[in-house]
């Protein structure tokens, strides 16, 4: 069978089209991640990475909305931040470590996002947050001079304005001189306050240093796309989604490409009442809208113990968009297989097989469905997609997943934000699905070309 | 004694149509045929396109149900059995397909379309070897042992129709249609897979209905031969010499318009006119009244029965004594 595939002219044809193989890498590399984030779920490599487990996920790794890399965080982000930093750690150093029975564990499971306390005894860190909270001090003086002059930078624009509504040219002169005096303050303010963050971040990197090796991998790809509003990975909720995505994808399309070939094939070949039962069948569920049936699905098992974000089963929250996209979606398949079931029967190959004595059933399955595996593939390629398409809109929506990431459900969390230039969780979610959906949509146009016999 | 029989076959498709998918119509394309093959004997049938000579070999080997009439092997009826009762009789008759390339399944090789018909009939006893019953079969029919594992795509469409004709006498049948075996074929091939045939006809003892538009090959390969005009046999005779022995006008002018192989002897071609009736709704009389320069009032009303003449001959017409 592989060693006929590999000869086939489809094959070769495909393996001509460079974007294809391109595209057919990406997905390789998607469904590595796929099994990489499964392989996690079901071992204990969680213990290890948490890149796939729930704690990971909701772990506060950075000070909300971080943003992640080519763009800094602005001042105000970062005084919040050490802020933050500074009065977690002053509750830790508050108690009293000294007579405590296991200091070194208890310190060892302090973690501020994915950064640990530095190896060093006591002393030496409690030495080092008096530093720290030095250095905020210092930051504070100078932050007030900073909200100072932002005050009367204020208050000049104001007099502006209200000397350019009055028409008063002599006072608008004036005060429009102080502009460049000021500016020069705040410049001069800025790079204080920067210096004085800069020389907090010294010393908190220090206290608690960036992680090295493996933990230093997994740190930079968790703060790669930043944090969303409540500080948990972007890239890791976005990467996580991926399996979410594959999930559905997957087992959609394997659903709804059996039904429907196995549908399609009988009415093509039986004809008949079963013909017309099946087209009516198809007809019939093809007018009901999905969404629709999504939305009394959801509602049906609203508040269920296991089907509606139960904590032991939590795959169990996807059954409702399985049935409902596999109950509607097959009918396409069902359509273009009983087409081609049709024509085949016909050809003299299926003919031959009847006079030599074969059953009518044996006949489908081995004569007729192996020649609409073709169909198979491509149809499985096109509902993988619009499955993974469609469960990122019912997400967004609210009717899809809930208590785990999924790229629906990060859009729909970020999409208020947006307005505040905050894209990263946007843009995170939206790129790693387009690029799953373009390559995907590559491959199966390549494929269509590939066994389409008009285009030889 | 003759091993088929065929009393009355009649074969009628179904038109349907209207808002409640009534049957609205029938194409008559075999009407109430009735002849014998004799055992060892090779039966030929022409006739033109649509005419209902593939109808008629497969609704003699049941791939489609006849309508009316029976098909009787050795004596015993065959039409009406059930799919089990039906199996012996499925492994006796076999058929040829004309399309080489729409009649080997492209996804099986060519010992896997030979094994699940061996093994489905248990042809192989137990000590014998599958392996070298494929090889026979395919040095049989011409080809190469080593080219059973390969697929049909990789073969010519001559060497696709020796692996149809494999197909057909793995099961060591003994009545074969041959659907217009030749006629997708190029000349040269036509030559090669017609002698094949007769070899193995010789050799295995086969009987053989030969269907086919082409008088030459028909009277070079077949000891009888039947011809149809729009789902009727209008003639029945041997293929010793068909241009004297020809009687029906309709035979006369397929004989006509053969070509003939010699610049020196030229006779009046005889062009028919007119077309081929609708089978939908054929003539109440003789079906080729219509073009028949002898046709008279008598023949647009009563339609001619098959019967023997004075003659000796096998016609149906009324203007042929």
């Amino acid at each position: 069978m592989i060693r006929r595939m590999a000869r086939s002219r489809a094959w070769r044809k495909f393996t001509r089209n460079r974007t294809a193989l391109v595209a057919t890498g990406v997905i390789g590399l998607y469904a590595a991640i796929f099994l990489t984030i499964v392989g996690t779920q079901i071992t204990d490599w969680a213990g290890v990475t948490n890149i796939g487990s729930r704690q990971g996920l909701q772990m506060r790794v950075l000070p909300p909305k971080w943003p992640g890399f080519l763009e800094s965080a602005g001042i105000e982000q970062r005084y919040d931040a050490h802020d933050w930093q500074v009065s977690n750690l002053n509750r830790l150093f508050r108690k009293d470590l000294e007579s405590m029975a296991d200091p070194s564990g208890e310190l060892a499971a302090v973690s501020l996002g994915e950064r640990k306390l530095a190896d060093k005894p006591i002393a030496e860190l409690r030495a080092l947050n008096e530093q720290l909270n030095e250095q905020f001090d210092a930051v504070g003086e100078v932050y007030d001079i900073y909200d100072e002059v932002n005050e009367e930078h204020h208050d000049l624009d104001d007099a502006i304005a209200k000397a350019k509504e009055g028409g008063d040219e002599e006072e608008l002169a004036a005060l429009r001189a102080q502009i460049e005096p000021l500016e020069q303050r705040r410049r001069d303010a800025e790079s204080q306050l920067s210096t004085a963050l800069d020389a907090v971040d010294e010393v908190y990197e220090e206290l608690m240093p960036q992680p090295t090796g493996f933990g230093g991998v997994v740190y930079r790809f968790r703060t790669m796309f930043g944090s969303d509003v409540l500080g948990q990975s972007i890239s890791g909720r976005a990467f996580y989604s991926i399996k979410i995505a594959f999930q559905v994808g997957l087992v959609v399309a394997t659903i709804s490409v059996l039904i429907g070939t196995l549908l399609g094939a009988v009415a093509g070949f039986y004809g008949g009442w079963i013909d017309s039962a099946v087209m009516w069948l198809i007809s019939t569920l093809s007018s009901i809208p999905y969404l629709v049936l999504l939305a009394v699905l959801a509602f049906m098992f609203s508040g269920h113990q296991y089907f509606d974000n139960s904590a032991e089963y939590p795959e169990l929250q996807l059954v409702k968009l399985y049935t409902a996209m596999g109950l509607t979606f097959w009918v396409g398949t069902a359509r273009v297989i009983r087409g081609e079931v049709m024509k085949i029967k016909e050809l003299e190959y299926v003919q031959a097989a009847t006079a030599i004595g074969f059953g009518r059933f044996y006949i489908v399955l081995k004569h007729v469905i192996p020649n609409t595996f073709h169909i198979m593939f491509i149809n499985f390629s096109l509902l993988f997609i619009g499955a993974i398409k469609s469960e990122v809109i019912l997400s967004f929506l609210g009717l899809g997943v809930s208590g785990q990431p999924s790229w629906g459900t990060m859009i729909s969390n970020s999409k208020d934000d947006l307005s505040n230039y905050f894209f990263w969780e946007v843009g995170a979610a939206s790129f790693l699905m387009f690029v799953l959906v373009l390559a995907f949509n590559i491959v199966s146009d390549a494929l269509q070309d590939a066994f389409d016999p008009k285009h030889v | 004694m003759s091993l088929i029989e065929v009393r009355n076959l009649t074969k009628r498709f179904p038109i349907r149509g209207g808002v409640l998918n009534r049957v609205i119509n029938h194409v008559h394309a075999v009407s109430d045929i009735s002849f014998e093959i004799a055992s060892g004997e090779t039966l030929g049938v022409v006739g033109e396109s649509g005419c209902g000579k593939s109808t008629l070999g497969k609704t003699m080997i049941r791939l489609l149900e006849p309508t009316a009439g029976l098909v009787a092997y050795e004596g015993e009826q065959i039409t009406g059995l059930n799919h089990s009762e039906m199996m012996p009789y499925r492994r006796k008759m076999q058929i040829i397909f004309q399309d080489p390339y729409s009649s080997l399944n492209p996804r099986l090789t060519v010992s896997a379309t030979l094994k699940e018909a061996i093994k489905l009939h248990r042809v192989l006893g137990d000590g014998d070897s599958m392996d070298d019953y494929i090889d026979t079969l395919m040095r049989q029919v011409g080809l190469r042992p080593d080219d059973k594992r390969k697929f049909p795509h990789e073969f010519s469409g001559g060497q696709r129709q020796r692996i149809g004709i494999a197909r057909a006498l793995c099961v060591r049948p003994t009545f074969i249609v041959a659907d217009e075996p030749v006629s997708a074929l190029d000349v040269s091939i036509q030559a090669q897979v017609l002698n094949l045939m007769k070899d193995l006809k010789d050799e295995l003892g086969l009987t053989m209905m030969f269907i086919s538009h082409d008088l030459k090959v028909v009277e070079h390969f077949c000891d009888r031969v039947l011809v149809m005009y729009l789902g009727h046999v209008v003639e029945e005779l041997p293929t010793d010499n068909l241009d004297r022995d020809a009687e029906h006008p309709y035979t006369k002018a397929l004989l006509g318009a053969n070509p003939i192989d010699d610049p020196d002897d030229r006779r009046p071609l005889t062009v028919l006119q007119g077309d081929v009736p609708s089978p939908i709704n054929p003539p109440a009389g003789c079906a080729f009244a219509g073009r028949c320069e002898l046709a008279t009032d008598r023949c647009k009303v009563e339609r001619p029965v098959l019967e023997r003449k004075e003659s000796g001959r096998m016609v149906a017409c009324h203007e042929v004594a």
